[in-house]
């Protein structure tokens, strides 16, 4: 084809070529030939290099730049062996960690080290902590990926004390106790408070903090109204004033009526049996039922009865 | 032990303690320098909690986060790791019909729990900054801090003028 765009051979009629425009732009097009790439990074990286300044943070992997040989993923038809790392999708959707390699770790860590401050040395023990700092509070934070930065459960905040911490007297001890209810755990004496009922965490902080204060204060204060305790609200079982010691006494001194004996102005304190009948009564209501006081109660009950059979006069008896 | 107070360094530019210098600070020298003593808290135990999909991720950061305790010289405590909680799906295979063909999915959770104790309130932002900075895709993180303090205020003075009247 070049033949015919030359120039007039030796007066040669020269034909005119339609397509001469395409031709042109044939011969000037050379082949786009792509300027020789640099071999990967990877294999000129010496081997003492500072990997923490190649790799300073998170990052997608990129197989020019890690000097590994790793292989990832599996083809199951062909069994071969796993693919390299160039053009390796699998390896790149993982997250890696070759930022923090252990030199790295080190070094963030000294960076950071001046920010922190020791724990004092006295509080080594639980019971020192316990001792000097009784009060605990408990908070939740959360960190995830999310549309949005806040969790509405980091707003709970959890107090626990041990009640002992709080000395009371016997009064603002039983008190604190009806008003905590539930709250109170019997077993290990510690009192939980959780609030959730704000929305920020500081409020219910704060709000915990109202709460501790009010129960103490609320606990010591005496009001009017508490005077018409009764024997069924108490909390714990008193011999000295239920039927219980009417009925010894009535069995005491027997056949003489209960109405005309004063209770109040008899004394059992030198009455071994009766303080043994006492002790027994008072375990079973306050410690609860269990085959030892159950036991207990039998051989006092059984000292008195057998006692007083020998003493009856058996002639009343009759009667 | 009352002499316990916050690492400077974290509290707000505002605040610089005279004796030292701290050679980022934009503000001059010569400005009023307030030493406002916030006391430090105190944190006996910190647990986080990791849950993800992928457990080999999930160890890794767990040794990381044990490299990085070790660096800061904070005690560790126990690391757990119990079973994965597995959710079972079984789905029609097709999109129409074919209500005999199934597929079958099952998507994992992996725990992994990491406790410290005996922190003070700047070593464990500190170290729960770094660590949370350094979470990968795919772990979500829960961290629950015990912290010790007093009983407040108006009790312990209400307590010590009855011990004293006591007396």
């Amino acid at each position: 084809m070049n033949c015919i765009e030359h120039e007039n051979i030796s007066g040669e009629f020269r034909v005119f070529d339609v397509r001469s425009n395409k031709r042109k732009h044939a011969h000037v097009q050379e082949k786009y030939t792509r300027p020789p790439a640099n071999p990967p990074r990877e294999k000129i990286m010496p081997t003492d290099q500072d990997w923490p300044s190649v790799w300073p943070g998170p990052r997608t992997f990129h197989p020019a730049s890690v000097p590994l040989t790793v292989r990832q993923g599996m083809d199951k038809n062909q069994k071969i062996a796993p693919p390299s790392k160039y053009a390796n999708a699998e390896l790149m959707k993982i997250p890696n960690f070759l930022h923090l390699t252990p030199p790295a770790v080190k070094r963030h860590c000294d960076a950071i080290k001046k920010f922190c401050t020791p724990w004092p040395n006295e509080l080594d023990t639980d019971e020192n902590i316990n001792k000097h700092f009784p009060l605990k509070i408990i908070t939740n934070d959360y960190c995830y990926s999310s549309p949005k930065i806040r969790d509405p459960k980091a707003r709970v905040v959890t107090f626990k004390f041990p009640l002992s911490a709080m000395t009371l007297n016997n009064h603002a001890e039983d008190k604190i106790k009806r008003l905590l209810g539930e709250r109170f755990n019997q077993e290990t004496g510690e009192v939980t408070l959780v609030t959730d009922r704000c929305p920020m965490r500081r409020q219910n902080y704060d709000y915990n903090m109202y709460l501790l204060v009010a129960l103490y204060y609320e606990s010591m204060n005496v009001e009017e109204w508490e005077a018409e305790k009764q024997e069924e609200d108490m909390e714990y079982y008193d011999w000295e004033k239920n039927p219980s010691k009417k009925a010894y006494i009535a069995l005491k001194y027997w056949p003489k009526p209960v109405d005309e004996i004063k209770i109040d102005e008899i004394s059992l304190e030198n009455d071994e049996k009766a303080q043994n009948y006492k002790e027994a009564v008072t375990d079973l209501f306050n410690k609860g039922e269990t085959t030892h006081n159950l036991f207990k109660y039998k051989e006092a009950v059984l000292k008195i009865v057998n006692d007083e059979f020998q003493n009856l006069d058996v002639g009343n008896m009759c009667q | 032990m009352n002499s316990i107070t916050r690492n400077s360094f974290r509290v707000t530019s505002s605040f610089i303690r005279s004796a030292l210098t701290n050679p980022f600070s934009t503000i001059p020298d010569t400005a009023e320098t307030l030493a406002i003593e916030e006391p430090d808290k105190l944190y006996k135990t910190i647990e986080i909690e990791l849950k993800g999909n992928d457990p080999e991720v999930m160890k890794s950061y767990s040794k990381f986060a044990q490299m990085a305790a070790d660096h800061l010289e904070i005690k560790k405590g126990e690391f757990k790791k119990p079973l994965h909680e597995r959710n079972n799906l079984c789905l029609l295979r097709a999109a129409f019909a074919s209500k005999k063909s199934r597929v079958q999915y099952e998507i994992r959770t992996y725990f992994r729990y990491m406790n410290f104790h005996h922190l003070t309130g700047s070593t464990a932002d500190t170290f729960l900054e770094y660590i949370q900075r350094n979470l990968p895709e795919g772990v979500a993180m829960k961290v629950t801090k015990l912290e010790v303090r007093k009983l407040p205020e108006e009790i312990t003075k209400a307590l010590e003028s009855t011990n004293n009247h006591a007396q």
